[in-house]
C-alpha cells in the first residue's frame, strides 16, 4: 500500500520538476540529500570534493530532469546513478583513483566511517553494520560495487573474481539484505 | 526464454547500477514490460539500493544547499543573455568589420570547442561501455568453450566402444526415474548420466552403488546435473548399478527403501 502512495508522490514531484518548480527541488534535496551525499561522501573519502559533487549533482538533476522517464525506474535510481557519475569522474579527475580505490580500501573497506560524521535519521546505521549479516566476500563485493562505485568488470579485474561470480555474489548479498533493508519480495 | 535464468543472471542488478549499454537497456525494458516477474525483480532491486543509501544516509553541511539555490536563482534569471543596444560608436566601418569578424570567430571556435569535447565526452563513454561488453563477452565465451570442451569429452566416452553402457530405470519410488551408465570395465572407470532424478532438498543427496558379488559399494555421491558425472572407479565384476537418496555426503551402507533407479550389467 505505502509503495502505491510512494509512486504516486514520485509522480506529482517530477512533474513539479519538470515545471521547474523550486518549491518542488527544496522537498527533493531536504529528503534525498543525506542519501545521496552518504553514497557520495563513501566514493570520494573527502569531504570538500563530496559537497562539490553534492552540489553538481543536484544542479544536473535540476537542468536534465527532462530526460528522466518514470517508466525507466525510481527517481532515486535515476539521482543515485548521476550522484555516482559525478563521483567517479571527480575521483578520475584528481588522479586519486589507483592510491583511494586500491591501496586504502582493500585493507579496511569500511575506513569511511569516521567518528565525526553526522547520521541525518535515526535508522541510519553505519557501512559495517548494515552489512554484518553478508558474508566476507558478499560484503567485499557490495562495498566496492555500492559504496565505492567500482563497475562489476573493475571488481572482477582488480580483485581477479570471474565476473561471473562477482554477480552471483552481489545477487546473494542483495538477496541477504532485503531482511535488514524492509524489502519484499 | 528461462525467466528464472534471466533474472539470475544479474543483468537486472547491471541494470539498475547502470552499467548496461543503451541497447541493453533497452532490452530489459522490453523484458519488464513483457514479464511482471520482471518488473518486480527490478523493483526490488531498485528498491533495496535506495534503501541502502538510506541507511548510510550523511547530512551534508547546510552550505551546500544555500550555493546550490542561489546558483538556480542566478540561472534562472538569465535564462538568456541580455541585449543591450550600443551607442553608435564614431570608429570607422573598417574597424566595425574587422571587430565583427573577431566576435564571430570567437563564437564559432567556442561552439566547436564546446561541441568536440561533447563529442569527446561521448566518445569516452562509448568507449567505457564497449569495453565492459568486450570483457562480458570474453566471459561468456570461455564460458560457451568449457561446455563444448566438456560436450566433446562427454561424446568420445559414449562413443568409445570400451564404455559399457548400463540403463538404470526407476524403482516403484519413482517411476519416470532413468539413468545411464558408462562403465569401462578394463579402465574401471564409470561415468554417469541422469536423464530424469527430481531434485533434492539440500541436505539429501544421490548417491551411486555398484553390486558386486550382491553386495553394495559406494560409487560417489552426486547431484542431479546435464552431461557426464566421473564417479569412482568401479573394478570387474559388478553385476548391477543402483542410486539410493543418502544425507548430504553420503552414506557408508545405502538405505535401500530409498532406492531411486536400478540396472543390471548385461553380461557379454
Amino acid at each position: 500500500m505505502s509503495q502505491v502512495a510512494g509512486r504516486m508522490q514520485q509522480d506529482e514531484l517530477v512533474a513539479l520538476l519538470k515545471q521547474k518548480d523550486k518549491t518542488a527541488m527544496h522537498y527533493l534535496y531536504d529528503n534525498y540529500s543525506a542519501a545521496l551525499y552518504g553514497a557520495i561522501f563513501r566514493v570520494l573519502d573527502d569531504e570538500k570534493l563530496a559537497e562539490e559533487v553534492l552540489h553538481d549533482a543536484f544542479m544536473k538533476i535540476w537542468d536534465k530532469i527532462d530526460t528522466y522517464d518514470t517508466k525507466k525506474g525510481r527517481l532515486f535510481t535515476w539521482m543515485l546513478n548521476i550522484s555516482r557519475n559525478l563521483s567517479i569522474d571527480k575521483l578520475r579527475s584528481k588522479e586519486i583513483k589507483k592510491v583511494k580505490k586500491t591501496d586504502d580500501i582493500s585493507n579496511n573497506v569500511y575506513n569511511v566511517e569516521r567518528d565525526n560524521l553526522i547520521y541525518q535519521q535515526e535508522e541510519s546505521i553505519g557501512v559495517k553494520e548494515l552489512l554484518n549479516g553478508l558474508r566476507e566476500e558478499e560484503k567485499l563485493i557490495v562495498n566496492l560495487i555500492y559504496f565505492k562505485g567500482f563497475t562489476q568488470s573493475e571488481v572482477s579485474d582488480e580483485y581477479d573474481i570471474p565476473l561471473g561470480t562477482v554477480k552471483t555474489r552481489l545477487r546473494m548479498a542483495l538477496r541477504n539484505l532485503r531482511n535488514v533493508l524492509g524489502v519484499e519480495k | 526464454m528461462n525467466i528464472e535464468a534471466y533474472i539470475s543472471s544479474g543483468i537486472l542488478e547491471s541494470y539498475v547500477l547502470g552499467e548496461l549499454s543503451e541497447k541493453e537497456n533497452q532490452e530489459v525494458v522490453e523484458m519488464a514490460a513483457k514479464y511482471p516477474e520482471v518488473k518486480a525483480e527490478i523493483e526490488i532491486i531498485e528498491e533495496s539500493f535506495e534503501q541502502m543509501a538510506f541507511k548510510t544516509a550523511i547530512k551534508p553541511p547546510a552550505s551546500v544547499k544555500e550555493r546550490l539555490f542561489q546558483d538556480i536563482d542566478t540561472k534562472e534569471s538569465k535564462p538568456e543573455a541580455k541585449v543591450v543596444a550600443m551607442e553608435s560608436s564614431e570608429a570607422s566601418p573598417y574597424w566595425r568589420y574587422i571587430a565583427a569578424a573577431s566576435v564571430s570567430l570567437a563564437v564559432i571556435s567556442s561552439v566547436l570547442a564546446f561541441n568536440y569535447w561533447n563529442k569527446w565526452q561521448d566518445t569516452q563513454g562509448e568507449l567505457d561501455i564497449l569495453i565492459a561488453q568486450n570483457e562480458r563477452v570474453a566471459e561468456d565465451y570461455n564460458q560457451v568453450n568449457q561446455q563444448l570442451e566438456k560436450i566433446e569429452e562427454d561424446l568420445g566416452i559414449i562413443n568409445n566402444s570400451s564404455f559399457d553402457r548400463i540403463a538404470m530405470k526407476g524403482t516403484d519410488n519413482a517411476p519416470e526415474g532413468l539413468a545411464y551408465i558408462y562403465w569401462n570395465s578394463s579402465s574401471e572407470e564409470v561415468y554417469l548420466s541422469v536423464q530424469n532424478l527430481k531434485e533434492l532438498t539440500t541436505e539429501k543427496q544421490y548417491q551411486l552403488w555398484a553390486i558386486i558379488d550382491g553386495k553394495p559399494v559406494d560409487a560417489g555421491v552426486f547431484d542431479p546435473d546435464t552431461g557426464l558425472l566421473k564417479m569412482k572407479n568401479i573394478a570387474g565384476g559388478a553385476g548391477a548399478f543402483a542410486v539410493t537418496v543418502e544425507p548430504k555426503g553420503g552414506s557408508e551402507n545405502p538405505t535401500l527403501e530409498t532406492m531411486q533407479v536400478m540396472g543390471a550389467v548385461e553380461k557379454s
